[in-house]
């Protein structure tokens, strides 16, 4: 199984509803009983923490608060279900030892709530390979009076030692044109305003990260927290089905690597 | 000896029943999106030239999309065809093209006239699998979700062809989501594939092992259907749909009072 990460976002209480049922009927036919752990990455090392069990059948709802004692508020808390204790440290993130599904993948409800709304995508987490890139075209950002638009880097990677790497935001109409950067850190939920950068409705941005690779979320809010959305882009393999399709991800990785670097 | 048996078990699913069945290669693809028209709710799309990102942006001038927009029962109403700007984003307004619709949902498709020869020499096709965004009762933001299937091709003849293939067995997928009201969810479904099915949508309570409410539908080839699930505050729930689809992957939209959340499966 995957890890389930709790987001968090300015002016928004992250939680995240994890489940032990079967997102099908056929490629898992027995549950048992789980071990429900928080695991977070605190000074190079790996840490992790028993907070539970989860019964067959049953959800849990984690929110941050509820870890707050446990996770420094800088750490990005991963929840996940094993048969046996996670290791209470160690240099790589521990590998989860329960059932695995594809049709679909095993998730769970990651959300983010204000005291007036609620948002939430059906999402997992496994670690990327390191060091990895991005490449991603959002279409999310909205407009209009009060309305607040963020990235969310969400990265995880297998090991503890913290690196970081330099996230570029470009129009692709003018690619040559750098409009910001930023250094985020593996292993966290780098929270970006993407406000600031002068986009226009009709405009494309493309953000770029040559050295790590990550879910790139979108979270919209109204200022006073009346409305919120939340929702990630696909990965460029995602522009094309069969055959190779990661070569094509690979094709255009480098193709607008080259161009913002011209 | 256990190995085997558990993978003669997986092949009675796997075999002949893929996620999707393959296109034609050099044929564009797309999702089978869900718009909603009333006057509760609108639907936009975001447009960008997907093959464009592939190649100069500077020879984008002679692309376009085609859209081909279906009632509920999957029958189609309109086409339209719209230019792409060079790498640039447009958020069309779905729902004015779809007001000829005498249902107030229904399903559409978006097709890319080019086909980057750099896709076609890797065996694969051109995909859209965007981006929509749903507006409720005129909110100042819109809620985002994207598509995930490739669901139907254009052919050369300008045909359509649905590419969702479905199962010798009864399939569930279990929304691993935790229905809390007070709230009105609607679980959207779509048939991509060339019969007609039927959905069976089970509401349970949150252990599992009590049926509330079951409601089923038949789903013409490109038809879609809102199940509605009232959730009362205290007796949260879960949803499991059941069907000979592969996967049967809703989209659930979430209303409370004046607040929308929409989500995928």
């Amino acid at each position: 199984m995957s890890y389930y990460p709790i987001l968090n976002a300015p002016g928004c209480i992250g939680w995240t509803t994890i489940c032990n049922f079967s997102p099908n009927n056929w490629e898992v036919r027995h549950i048992t009983e789980k071990y429900l752990n928080v695991t977070w990455c605190q000074e190079g090392t790996w840490r992790s923490k028993n907070i539970g069990t989860l019964s067959p059948d049953k959800t849990h709802t984690v929110g941050i608060a509820d870890i707050a004692s446990l996770v420094p508020a800088e750490s990005l808390p991963l929840l996940s279900l094993t048969n046996s204790i996670l290791p209470a440290r160690s240099d790589i993130l521990p590998h989860t030892d329960t059932e695995r599904t594809n049709y679909p993948a095993w998730r769970a409800a990651l959300g983010l709530s204000t005291a007036h709304a609620s948002t939430s995508y059906q999402g997992e987490i496994d670690p990327f390979p390191a060091p990895g890139s991005l490449l991603t075209f959002s279409p999310f950002i909205q407009f209009g009076e009060g309305v607040e638009n963020y990235l969310i880097f969400l990265n995880v990677e297998a090991s503890a030692v913290t690196r970081s790497a330099r996230l570029e935001i470009y129009d692709s109409a003018r690619p040559e044109l750098l409009k910001r950067t930023v250094d985020v850190c593996n292993n966290s939920a780098a929270v970006i305003s993407l406000d600031d950068l002068g986009f226009s409705p009709t405009d494309l941005p493309v953000i770029i990260s040559k050295e790590m690779s990550a879910i790139p979320l979108y979270l919209s809010r109204t200022r006073d927290g009346e409305y919120l959305s939340l929702e990630h882009t696909h990965p460029p393999a995602s522009y094309v089905v069969h055959g190779k399709r990661w070569e094509a991800q690979k094709l255009l990785k480098t193709l607008w690597f080259s161009r913002v670097t011209r | 000896m256990q190995r085997h048996m558990e993978r003669l078990r997986r092949a009675i699913w796997n075999y002949k029943q893929p996620l999707s069945l393959i296109p034609e290669l050099g044929a564009p693809i797309s999702d089978l999106f869900i718009w909603r028209n009333s006057a509760e709710w609108e639907t936009f799309f975001e447009l960008t030239d997907v093959s464009g990102l592939f190649a100069d942006h500077t020879m984008s001038a002679n692309r376009y999309a085609t859209l081909f927009f279906f009632d509920n029962r999957g029958n189609p109403f309109f086409e339209k065809r719209l230019n792409f700007g060079i790498q640039r984003r447009q958020t069309i307004e779905v729902s004015q093209f779809v007001s000829g619709s005498v249902s107030p949902i229904g399903t559409f498709c978006v097709f890319h006239s080019h086909i980057p020869q750099a896709v076609t020499d890797l065996g694969s096709c051109l995909a859209e699998r965007g981006y929509l965004s749903y507006r409720y009762l005129g909110a100042p933001l819109r809620g985002y979700v994207h598509g995930n299937l490739d669901a139907i091709s254009l052919l050369p003849n300008q045909s359509l062809k649905l590419l969702g293939a479905h199962s010798f067995l009864e399939r569930e997928y279990r929304l691993q989501h935790e229905l809390r009201g007070p709230a009105l969810y609607e679980i959207a479904i779509v048939n991509p594939s060339r019969r007609d099915q039927l959905v069976s949508c089970e509401v349970l309570s949150l252990s599992g092992e009590e049926v509330l409410e079951k409601q089923d539908v038949q789903l013409s080839p490109k038809g879609c259907h809102l199940f509605p699930v009232s959730v009362n505050p205290s007796q949260p729930v879960r949803v499991v749909m059941t069907s000979h689809l592969v996967m049967a992957r809703p989209l659930v939209f979430r209303t409370n009072e004046q607040k929308m959340d929409v989500f995928h499966g």
